[in-house]
């Protein structure tokens, strides 16, 4: 399992990663969440020791990434699917990774296999289709059989095919036990694909919590449909309710539960055609949560005329 | 069965990345070639034209220098190697896989040196070997000779493959420094060919005392099988050449620890 505790990352003037805690435990699949920016790569690239934290520490098992004897072993990671020498052969780069950890040929051929690019081997990784790639970074990542897995924006570049394939992947590693860790900025791609989710932004944590919990804290609105929608508008407001979105088809209301604006609309002796609670959507519930969070927003363009 | 990482390992891993590359292939071709193929040129002019050759030149003809005339350019190939050898891996993004795997970078730094001191002793020696007994084989029966028998003679083509090991070490060291292909082979690039342009306007004062330092003329020492004015002898030649490359490489080496990958 995965431990990150007060981890802070300060690049000159700019801070990635603001005081994260969290842990992702074994047998579900943790989704990483948040906007481009948010920190999500580098608390990735720390959690394997590439970075150096400027304060706190992420630990993999109870111990630093740099401190594991047999790292390949205990953990596999695709984090840059296209960062690998362009030179060298698919088999070759394998075979490399899996000699320094003295993980026999044989393994190599078995993940090549098992990725889909057994075919493919005796060729240079420059020529790869990013698709290719990714396959060719979990190739990698397996190499060790390892217990916690990570996966940086996985889907990046795969077909249809291959994200069912990968969906199905991440699963069957979950349901054997392992750690899986699995960072997007989709939250629809989450949303089928993870457990449990965490969500960051500005490189500070939003929220924590399955999918299912996520969402049932999302605000939810009523979509009414009555005989007067002048009267029932008043009406709802004077008991506070938000109606954003009012028209002759119907007024969707928020801030108000199902019950309540029934009572409103039976007091106000208007008579309803409809009344439907509607949950918000996960990729609602995430553009809620990350919307002071996003880096890079589109809303600050402004446009000269 | 164990399965840490050992030391074994990482230099198992780091030789086949090493000859699992086009770069490194072609760098030992290219040195193997200049310095062979330029040996072969220079010695079959001198033999042409040694009829003619004034008696003064005659006198302080070197049948071995003119024989490892190649190196000059053999010195550029193995620093490419070298810088290579660690940039590549900054340049493809691979220092990240590479990491993952061996995350001790101390160990890593060593084992890499290890790989690349042994492949370019080899290499080096190769070649100086080469130049030299091919130079002898077309001066003779014409030109004066010098045999691998002579103690000194000996001594100077072993070194000259020596200095070119360590060249290639010097530019993996800058390398470990700069992360950075281009930068790096310019840098080195100028140790060699652009500090001694720059002596040349210095006072003949200063230039008996400092132009002895610089690593061309430390190589120009160590492989010259009779001592040059002003330069250092051929063991203190090698000794400063080697803390070069020492301190080059530590500064690297601590700097790759420290820093973000």
């Amino acid at each position: 399992m995965i431990k990150v505790e007060h981890l802070t990352k300060k690049y000159q003037g700019t801070t990635a990663v603001d005081g994260l805690d969290f842990e992702v435990r074994p047998g579900v699949v943790t989704g990483f969440l948040g906007p481009n920016g948010s920190g999500k790569s580098t608390t990735m690239r720390i959690i394997l020791g590439l970075d150096h934290p400027t304060k706190g520490r992420a630990t993999v098992k109870g111990k630093r990434y740099a401190e594991l004897r047999d790292p390949l072993h205990e953990v596999g990671a695709l984090l840059d699917a296209k960062a690998i020498h362009p030179g060298r052969t698919a088999r070759n780069h394998l075979r490399a990774l899996a000699v320094s950890n003295r993980i026999p040929y044989s393994r190599v051929d078995e993940v090549l296999e098992f990725s889909g690019i057994a075919s493919v081997a005796h060729k240079k990784v420059g020529n790869f289709s990013l698709g290719m790639s990714q396959r060719l970074g979990i190739a990698a990542a397996l190499l060790g059989d390892p217990e916690v897995l990570l996966f940086d924006e996985p889907v990046n570049g795969l077909d249809p095919e291959g994200i069912r394939w990968i969906r199905d992947f991440f699963r069957s590693l979950a349901n054997e036990g392992r750690t899986v860790f699995v960072s997007s900025h989709l939250m629809s791609e989450m949303a089928v694909t993870a457990d449990q989710i965490i969500v960051i932004g500005r490189g500070k944590l939003i929220t924590q919590g399955s999918i299912d919990e996520l969402t049932a804290t999302a605000k939810g609105t009523v979509f009414v449909r009555a005989s007067n929608h002048q009267q029932l508008l008043a009406a709802l407001k004077t008991h506070g309710g938000e109606t954003a979105d009012a028209n002759d088809e119907g007024i969707a209301v928020s801030d108000l539960t199902a019950e309540q604006v029934g009572q409103i609309a039976f007091d106000a002796g208007v008579v309803l055609y409809e009344l439907t609670p509607q949950r918000a959507s996960l990729e609602e519930v995430f553009m809620d949560l990350t919307s002071d969070a996003v880096e890079y927003g589109s809303s600050g363009v402004r446009h000269e005329s | 069965m164990n399965r840490d990482v050992t030391f074994g390992s990482i230099v198992r891993s780091e030789w086949l990345k090493f000859r699992s590359v086009r770069s490194s292939i072609t760098g030992v071709v290219v040195t193997l070639v200049l310095t062979i193929g330029l040996a072969a040129l220079i010695t079959s002019v001198i033999r042409t034209h040694w009829s003619t050759t004034s008696l003064a030149s005659k006198a302080t003809f070197d049948p071995v220098s003119s024989s490892l005339v190649g190196v000059i350019l053999a010195e550029f190939a193995v620093g490419v190697i070298g810088a290579l050898f660690v940039t590549s891996e900054y340049s493809s993004g691979s220092m990240r896989t590479t990491l993952t795997a061996v995350p001790k970078r101390i160990e890593l730094t060593l084992a890499k040196l290890f790989v690349l001191v042994v492949s370019m002793l080899v290499v080096g020696e190769v070649a100086c070997f080469a130049s030299f007994l091919l130079g002898q084989s077309i001066y003779s029966g014409v030109v004066p000779t010098a045999s691998l028998s002579n103690g000194p003679t000996l001594h100077a083509v072993i070194m000259a493959g020596v200095y070119l090991t360590l060249l290639a070490t010097l530019a993996f060291g800058l390398g470990l420094i700069i992360r950075h292909s281009a930068a790096t082979i310019s840098v080195f690039v100028g140790i060699l060919l652009i500090l001694p342009l720059i002596f040349a306007f210095f006072p003949q004062s200063w230039r008996n005392a400092g132009q002895k330092y610089l690593p061309s003329e430390l190589g120009r020492a160590m492989t010259s099988p009779s001592a040059v004015s002003h330069d250092f002898g051929a063991w203190t030649a090698l000794i400063l050449m080697v803390v070069y490359v020492v301190v080059i490489a530590a500064i690297g080496a601590v700097l790759f620890n420290r820093r973000d990958a």
